[in-house]
């Protein structure tokens, strides 16, 4: 039988000792690292979305770590983002949050791009009473089940569609008849029936609602029935290859509409190179665009313009409302943490439903559902080659144009 | 007038259906393999063509041989290199292999080309005749359509090579006899399926958005056009692309463009039970 040796008793306790105290720094390290877990669509269909939230989150990351990190109480936590792609598949996307918060022991988690994704995440960490933040998900049908630790820094959809149905009767009196035609997935229907619903509360009649198949490779059949109605505005929704191929068929097959919407195109650079001047005139609602401009904000920009000179000199491009409304949720994040004093989620959460800040990408206050409270938000114009700002007043830089 | 429009939009629409299915049957009726990178064939032909035509000028017309004949190398390699190893085993073994390569070559393209949409803003104007309106370049795209599948209908009947193809199709064994190379065939036909692809993909360049998240829809789209078609044939890939373009153009618009895309679905199903051959295919290959 073995029986130990007071060699072999001092040699373990040595060990032992020695262990412990490598671990002890590394605890205090781990103790002052704030751990956030992003799981990303950086392969398949989603690609270019979840890489445009990668991009903006490291630029975030980099310029928060540079200035020493983030104070909180009397200590300065340093960040750290731990993402993993989960290839635009969505069961995936549920697996790798939960292998995020029980194997990395994130201390928060972001949602990836999308209604839809956001969703399936939102039910893990809500198993975990893990706090997320969503920054693509605008789509009342994902706040509206009573998750407690879902916050999400887009406004709702129907914010968006009373400002607009009021604009275009005030622009174009003689407005009466809108076509609405979207896409049968979250957002763009979502989208889809929220102007159905604004358009008739405006007084404009609805004489084409449809939504067309995820997968619709050809929109002529439609198109051809929406000319038939001699619609004066024509409201499409989808992704934005949809939107691109729509708009062609509605010049390719001769529709005449003054007013042509396209939810969100022209809120994407490739929207307006793929159409080239096709593009000229479609107007759009988004989130948030770099020609608003708010200053004295709190988190790592303090204005709208210092956020819009980071980004184009690190990505030589313009920034998208994906890109604003993700570094601002990260904001919000550390916001919460500085005034819960620590990384207790529980803490977190209470500190992020009482949020009232001002970020370069506009004020965030999440309204009872704890999606960010409406505010005016932008409607745009392709005008030329460049993107106007139609409305609101206050930071309207055009008259909207009529299609001719 | 409005019901003659939507025809001539299927007719047209279906033209270029035609145009996606006629290598991926050639493939399926020949190798008996169910090409999965078929959809990604096409969306390389496109971003070649786009490219050729952003940074180099070359307009899309004259960038398709070359197109073409690359994808057609690219095919051949592929095809001698890895699947030949394959190709006599259950159509599963090869599906999974040609998903697999599909899932590189998709990757790939949405690594360094990324997903964003990208269109050759070529736009040549429509034509107004007695009040049908007609885009001429899906017009030329069904020209074309024609043009290759016609082109690949006399090479299959007339050149040695396409009756090697038909031989091998027939019974490998005896094609193998006669002195036909098969591994050889077999490569050259996949080449001719990748080469098709890209043609395809150059049309497509003028017409529709390029981007790897169309992938999928090109091979739903032909896989469904090959079953109402008929496989192992060239005008089967034909008649049954004209047929789902003028049944999706009629239901999109008589029965809404929601249920547009199902409605070709339930056709394939009906046939699969009522007539397995497909409209015009060849006994023995359904």
């Amino acid at each position: 039988m073995f029986k130990p040796s007071t060699k072999t008793a001092v040699t373990t306790a040595a060990a032992i000792a020695f262990v412990a105290a490598a671990a002890l720094p590394h605890a205090a390290f781990a103790a002052d690292v704030l751990r956030i877990g992003a799981p990303l669509a950086l392969t398949g269909g989603l690609a270019d979305e979840g890489k445009k939230q990668e991009a903006v989150w490291q630029l975030w990351l980099d310029k928060l770590n540079a200035a020493g990190g983030v104070k909180v109480g009397d200590k300065t936590m340093k960040v750290e983002i731990i993402k993993y792609d989960y290839q635009t598949d969505g069961k995936r996307a549920g697996q790798l949050a939960e292998k995020l918060i029980t194997d990395d022991k994130v201390d928060f988690l972001t949602a990836p791009f999308g209604s839809g994704h956001t969703k399936i995440i939102a039910a893990v960490t809500e198993r975990y009473q893990v706090p997320l933040l969503a920054c693509v998900a605008s789509s009342e049908s994902v706040y509206d089940q009573s998750f407690k630790y879902l916050f999400g820094t887009l406004a709702p959809n129907s914010g968006m569609t009373d400002a607009m149905a009021a604009l275009y009767k005030e622009k174009l009196p003689t407005l009466k008849k809108v076509a609405i035609y979207g896409r049968d997935d979250v957002f763009p229907k979502s989208m889809a029936t929220s102007m159905a619903t604004s358009a008739k509360a405006a007084g404009i009649e609805v004489v084409y609602n449809e939504l067309y198949a995820v997968g619709t490779m050809d929109h002529s059949a439609a198109i051809s029935a929406i000319k038939s109605t001699g619609a004066d505005w024509i409201y499409m929704t989808g992704y934005t290859q949809d939107l691109i191929l729509g708009r062609k068929q509605l010049n390719d097959l001769g529709v005449k509409a003054p007013i042509v919407t396209m939810v969100t195109g022209p809120a994407y650079r490739e929207f307006t190179d793929g159409l080239g001047d096709l593009a000229d005139g479609v107007t759009s609602s988004t989130w948030w665009h770099h020609a608003t401009a708010y200053t004295g904000a709190a988190g790592v920009w303090p204005s709208t313009e210092a956020f819009y000179k980071d980004f184009t000199a690190a990505f030589k491009s313009d920034p998208d409302y994906v890109h604003a409304s993700c570094a601002a949720a990260a904001d919000v994040l550390v916001n919460a943490v500085q005034k819960a004093g620590g990384t207790d989620k529980a803490k977190v959460r209470d500190a992020l439903e009482a949020t009232d800040m001002l970020t370069f990408y506009g004020p965030i206050k999440f309204g009872p559902n704890h999606m960010n409270l409406g505010r005016d938000m932008p409607i745009i114009q392709v005008q030329g080659k460049d993107i106007k700002v139609l409305y609101p007043a206050s930071i309207a830089n055009a008259e909207m144009k009529l299609i001719k | 007038m409005d019901l003659l429009q939507i025809l001539v939009n299927g007719i047209v629409l279906g033209a270029l259906y035609a145009c996606i299915a006629v290598g991926f049957s050639l493939v399926w009726g020949v190798l008996n393999v169910i090409n999965m990178l078929h959809g990604s064939f096409i969306i390389l032909g496109g971003y070649l063509t786009f490219f050729a035509w952003f940074h180099l000028g070359v307009d899309p017309i004259l960038a398709l041989p070359a197109v073409a004949l690359l994808l057609y190398a690219l095919g051949y390699a592929l095809q001698y290199l890895f699947i030949n190893k394959v190709v006599t085993s259950p159509v599963l073994t090869t599906l999974t292999l040609t998903f697999g390569l599909d899932m590189i070559l998709y990757n790939l393209m949405t690594v360094y080309f990324t997903a964003t949409p990208r269109r050759v803003t070529l736009d040549m104007g429509s034509a107004d005749i007695l009040g049908v309106v007609m885009p001429m370049d899906r017009v030329l795209g069904m020209g074309l359509a024609f043009f290759l599948t016609g082109l690949l209908y006399l090479v299959m009947r007339g050149s040695t090579i396409g009756r090697a193809i038909v031989a091998v199709r027939m019974d490998r064994q005896a094609a193998a006899l006669m002195g036909i190379r098969v591994n050889n065939i077999y490569a050259i036909t996949f080449g001719i399926g990748a080469l098709m692809a890209g043609a395809a993909g150059a049309v497509f360049a003028m017409v529709f958005p390029v981007t790897t998240n169309l992938t999928g829809t090109f091979l739903g789209k032909a896989f469904v056009i090959c079953v109402i078609g008929g496989l192992g044939s060239v005008p089967g890939a034909l008649v049954g692309g004209i047929a789902l373009g003028v049944i999706e153009s009629f239901a999109g618009f008589l029965i809404g463009p929601q249920h547009a895309i199902t409605l070709g679905f339930v056709l394939m199903l009906v046939l699969l039970v009522v007539k397995p051959t497909g409209l015009i295919g060849v006994k023995g290959y359904e």
